[in-house]
């Protein structure tokens, strides 16, 4: 039998974990220039965020409901953020909404199908040659009774869009270049290489292990339930918050569009209740989106553990470090529900 | 010519593979799951084909000195197609050997447990153990049950570890009924069931539990699954419920349904196609398929 003390991964961060963490990822964004070029397109993050600034720029756009235009939203983000036609001409992309599981009104629990819709049609615009939706819910081993249920299915049937779960695809094995878990290597969708473009679409949510769940919690929807099982309980025996950090050093969305049109407060990821935040936030850097988000939620970033050690190498975390386009977060932030009997909460709430 | 059993034994034997086994998909590879599904449908079926004796056999390959047969070389810990591949080899005298190191690996493997304590945020009982997906973590509900139905199909329902299984099913059945992966209240909250684990918990628990310890389980899977069509959920929930003499009278309509879903999904899994097969020719549950004859 384990002993209760080493069981478990939302134990959350220790002071050995930071001091880990900051000579691993520190170290590597200090490198700058060499570890770039040694290590590829996935680490391209690790420099230092002073000399390429622009691409930590997040956009916020207002969306009071689903029915809005959303792919004009989308496009304006894109727009904002210097994604211009030319980078997108051709390219096949990949989305990776947040599909976790469907009952009957709940569906501030998954990435709404029309935000998805609103990508596609985006996208297409720009003159993307292909797209594909691709999802390994952790929750629920039906992916199919996801699609089906949450409307995701017809929208991308009514687009011609096919759809991939991950949790049965094939693989290809990545060292673990910054060893925050344990473990030695991650198994990657083969797919992740046969795109030129891949964007995180989570929703925005409180989670009751982390404290939010955002664009880099959404990658582990890539890792294989084949792998990791149902929940990916091999990521969470190996550290919900550290495996959040090792796999975002290996695969890098290029682009992040989060729903928080309707998000969930209180007990995320799937018990909370709805939050009618009326916003969808964008970025090429996935750490200085979730920061810009857990603004809009009321949170202070430094308080999210994960984001706090994602701030040493993978992405800025510091308001003036993150241009901010489209609307103020001023005027849309709005305090999402943290109750006190969830402990990580009441770390969020420290001042 | 039946409607389903045809076209569903058709598209499985286009993916038996020159070398043994099964694909997982149209465009896919050999898989050890897919294959274990497709040849306990088949024969299920009826098949007569060299095909499935190769399979079997190539399954064999498959397996590590313990017994275990994991979903990928490069996968060692990902031992979770095991029980379906006990099933697989059941009735086939050729592979008795492998199926009996294969039984003896469930049988002294299980998942990551720890004392129960009362102030943590999951309310089940983590003691209990069970079977996991993947080494070294813990015991969930698909994989607990796929396993009982191994020991079961092999004459080891009474064994202790299937007896402490079955307590671990019922530990993970949701107050309200049903199961989900295996979490139950988590901060005081009841957590929602799903069909496909309802449907592969209670196939696994006939003939084992009194009626009355899943009554609120039937009640809910009777109810969710009207409106279910997709594979996995409809197969394991037609074979939950006729398991307990409550196949839905539209069940084979129902299974049709989803067959013709592949016009909006593309060609469903090799495993989703012998699943659903078997919960077209297995009225009374999954065992109801299961030859116990050697051949």
């Amino acid at each position: 039998m384990t002993s209760g003390k080493e069981r478990f991964s939302m134990k959350g961060w220790n002071r050995r974990d930071f001091i880990k963490a900051g000579l691993v990822l520190g170290g590597l964004a200090l490198s700058g220039t060499f570890l770039f070029k040694k290590l590829g397109r996935y680490i391209t993050h690790l420099m230092p965020f002073q000399e390429k600034n622009l691409k930590y720029a997040t956009f916020i756009g207002k969306a009071g409901s689903y029915s809005e235009d959303i792919t004009s939203i989308i496009l304006s983000g894109l727009k904002e953020l210097g994604v211009r036609p030319a980078e997108i001409r051709g390219k096949r992309i990949l989305l990776k909404p947040n599909l976790v599981e469907t009952y009957t009104g709940t569906s501030h629990i998954n990435t709404h199908p029309l935000v998805v819709r609103g990508a596609i049609d985006a996208f297409l615009k720009l003159g993307a040659a292909s797209i594909i939706v691709a999802e390994g819910p952790g929750h629920c081993r039906d992916s199919l009774l996801v699609l089906e249920e949450s409307g995701m299915g017809e929208v991308l049937h009514g687009e011609g869009i096919p759809f991939v779960d991950l949790n049965y695809a094939e693989c290809y094995q990545a060292k673990n270049m910054t060893h925050i878990s344990k473990l030695t290597a991650f198994s990657f969708p083969v797919l992740l290489k046969e795109v030129d473009w891949v964007v995180s679409m989570p929703k925005m949510k409180t989670h009751h292990w982390v404290g939010v769940t955002l664009s880099l919690k959404n990658l582990f929807g890539v890792m294989p339930g084949s792998f990791y099982g149902w929940p990916k309980n091999v990521l969470h025996w190996a550290g919900i918050e550290q495996c959040i950090i090792d796999i975002n050093a290996l695969c890098r969305p290029h682009f992040s569009i989060v729903d928080g049109i309707v998000g969930m407060e209180g007990d995320g990821p799937i018990m909370g209740t709805p939050k009618r935040t009326g916003v969808m936030v964008m970025g090429r850097n996935p750490t200085a989106v979730d920061a810009t988000c857990v603004r809009i939620m009321g949170i202070n970033p430094e308080k999210v553990g994960y984001l706090r050690v994602a701030s040493i190498g993978l992405g800025p975390i510091i308001e003036p470090h993150i241009p901010q386009m489209g609307e103020s977060l001023d005027s849309v932030r709005t305090n999402f529900s943290l109750p006190d009997h969830i402990p990580v909460y009441k770390k969020l709430k420290e001042v | 010519m039946d409607p389903f059993v045809d076209p569903c034994v058709e598209e499985l034997k286009k993916r038996s593979l020159k070398d043994g086994g099964f694909a997982s998909s149209v465009k896919g590879g050999y898989r050890p799951d897919s294959t274990g599904w497709a040849v306990i449908a088949l024969d299920a079926a009826g098949v007569d084909d060299p095909m499935i004796h190769l399979a079997r056999s190539r399954l064999v390959s498959d397996q590590q000195k313990d017994g275990r047969i994991s979903v990928s070389p490069a996968h060692p810990e990902a031992f979770w197609p095991t029980s379906v591949v006990i099933l697989a080899w059941q009735g086939s005298l050729a592979h008795k050997e492998p199926q009996s190191l294969a039984l003896r690996f469930l049988m002294d493997t299980s998942g990551a447990h720890w004392p129960k304590d009362p102030k943590a945020a999951m309310a089940h009982d983590t003691s209990i153990k069970g079977w996991s997906w993947i080494e070294n973590t813990h015991s969930w509900v698909d994989p607990t049950a796929l396993s009982i139905q191994a020991l079961k199909v092999t004459g080891h329902e009474k064994h202790q570890r299937s007896a402490e299984a079955v307590s671990m099913l019922l530990d993970r059945q949701l107050p309200r009924g049903g199961w989900n992966c295996g979490n139950t209240m988590v901060f005081g909250k009841e957590l929602r069931p799903m069909p496909d684990s309802t449907g592969i918990a209670l196939d696994a628990l006939s003939g084992i539990v009194p009626l009355k310890r899943i009554q609120d389980s039937i009640g809910y899977l009777k109810k969710r699954i009207r409106n279910v069509r997709s594979p996995l959920s409809l197969g394991w929930g037609i074979l939950g419920l006729g398991a307990w003499g409550e196949r839905p009278a539209e069940a084979s309509k129902w299974l049709m349904e989803c067959w013709r879903l592949q016009k909006r999904y593309g060609s469903y899994d090799t495993s989703l196609i012998g699943l659903i097969l078997l919960a077209h020719l297995a009225p009374s549950g999954l065992m109801s398929a299961m030859g116990r004859k050697d051949i």
